[in-house]
């Protein structure tokens, strides 16, 4: 039987923690505490293990860095999304790759789930701000109608986050559980490892748009080897 | 009537909600008209026509990076001050857009947020606990996020309908310069580091070969690589199981 434990406490502050992470990405204030490595940590923390949330927001900022929000381009939310991941690591007290690239995938899933929910609210905020005429000239009417999609966009997130908290927890608990077959064991680190290296290129040409930059991430890459070889 | 200092803080402080409202049709237009409304409302004392027309001008269709929205926040009450022509006025805010796009993308979501984020987990791998690294990466970005918007409102109302030619000679676009070869570089090595440390992984060599070859894959090939990488990840999860 795979479970885990979640007091009603508990699912209340992810809500409200998903619903202000949610507003900080564009609503207010764009402190980017809504980055993965924020958010993930802050998630890991309400079940007693920031280490673990960290790492799991790590993977998603990893993950996330192809996707940079040039102009209007669509892009995974990462506050709520990284929330998740890294609370529903934490529940899974997982200390195999599985669970942590299940976690990082949840997160992703959720991210684009969460795209989609903004750019419904986005069509909705063209009913409400989109005809000048509708502020009749009030500077109080536009600060009412802003204010009110913030709103919106805040209860957005706090029904993103209470719908797919529990699921996604549930999930990361049992790949992280489970003991892998043979095939498992074989080709499932390569793949992670595969995986993670190849959205890290990307996100590193992403960000240069310049072919001729590789030297800087090779040599960064090469630089963490090491870190990881002398730091314990 | 020239606005005052508290009306300048109204309208910082507005900024970071420039994106509150953001929709298909006018983008941040809602937004601007928004946060220029603690100015437009002083500028304007006594005369409701005029006020009401300025705000309908202003939630006209815009768009620009939010910390650098403050630039034109900033130049927009100057000229309205001036008292420049509508026909003046919707020009500059539509030659303002792009520059102010392209330059907030470079330096800030290509190079400062990419630096804080990935030098915050190169930290927490040199031994940094958890909630120091994030602290610490909140912290470092929003001194630069902060002092971006303030500075921004007051380069804006300086200079006015002058603002393009101040912003040619400001330091922004040599900082991107800069910033994305090293957001880069903390790429490369966050990822090295997070794979070494992969939890229940025994590093072999042919695991660096691999990771490497993936790496440079993903760099040259960024589009075909997006579908394998994702598709990597998935299928370790799925092959987990069977």
């Amino acid at each position: 039987m795979i479970g885990v434990e979640i007091t009603v406490g508990q699912w209340l502050l992810v809500v409200l923690a998903g619903a202000l992470l949610g507003l900080d990405a564009v609503s207010w204030p764009q402190a980017m505490a809504s980055r993965p490595l924020v958010a993930g940590t802050l998630g890991g923390l309400l079940f007693g293990a920031p280490a673990a949330g960290f790492l799991a927001g790590a993977w998603l900022e990893l993950v996330t860095s192809r996707h940079p929000p040039f102009g209007a381009a669509r892009y995974p939310e990462t506050g709520p999304a990284a929330l998740i991941a890294g609370a529903a690591y934490a529940l899974s007290a997982s200390s195999t790759i599985s669970g942590l690239v299940a976690a990082t995938l949840a997160g992703w899933t959720i991210g684009w789930i969460g795209m989609h929910s903004i750019a419904a609210l986005r069509s909705y905020n063209a009913r409400l701000v989109a005809d000048p005429r509708a502020f009749a000239g009030q500077p109080a009417e536009v600060a009412r109608r802003h204010r009110r999609a913030i709103r919106m966009d805040a209860a957005r997130a706090a029904l993103l986050t209470g719908v797919l908290f529990v699921p996604a927890a549930l999930g990361v608990r049992l790949l992280g559980s489970l003991d892998p077959g043979p095939l498992g064991t074989a080709w499932s680190p390569a793949l992670a490892i595969a995986g993670l290296a190849g959205v890290a290129g990307i996100g590193a040409r992403t960000l240069g748009s310049r072919r001729r930059r590789w030297v800087p991430f090779a040599v960064g890459a090469g630089a963490g080897l090491l870190v990881a070889w002398l730091v314990p | 009537m020239r606005p005052r200092r508290t009306d300048f803080v109204a309208a910082f402080l507005r900024s970071f909600a420039i994106q509150g409202s953001w929709n298909y049709r006018t983008l941040i237009g809602g937004g601007l008209a928004f946060a220029l409304s603690p100015l437009l409302a002083r500028i304007h004392a006594g005369d409701p026509v005029a006020l009401g027309e300025s705000i309908e001008r202003h939630a006209a269709p815009f768009n620009a990076h939010p910390y650098l929205s403050p630039i034109a926040i900033g130049a927009l009450a100057r000229l309205e001050q001036e008292d420049e022509d509508p026909e003046t006025l919707s020009r500059f805010r539509a030659a303002l857009r792009a520059p102010l796009g392209a330059l907030g993308d470079q330096a800030v979501w290509a190079g400062w947020r990419p630096v804080c984020a990935f030098g915050a987990i190169l930290a927490h791998g040199l031994g940094v606990g958890p909630l120091t690294a994030a602290l610490g990466f909140l912290v470092i970005y929003n001194v630069g996020h902060v002092a971006l918007r303030a500075w921004g409102l007051r380069l804006g109302w300086r200079t006015g309908l002058s603002v393009g030619a101040a912003l040619a000679r400001t330091p922004l676009k040599q900082a991107s310069t800069y910033l994305v070869p090293v957001g880069q570089a903390l790429i490369g090595a966050v990822a090295a580091l997070l794979i070494a440390r992969a939890p229940g992984l025994r590093p072999e060599p042919w695991m660096a070969g691999l990771a490497t070859g993936a790496a440079l894959g993903g760099y040259l090939l960024p589009r075909p690589m997006a579908i394998v990488s994702l598709a990597g990840l998935f299928l370790a999860c799925l092959i987990w199981v069977l």
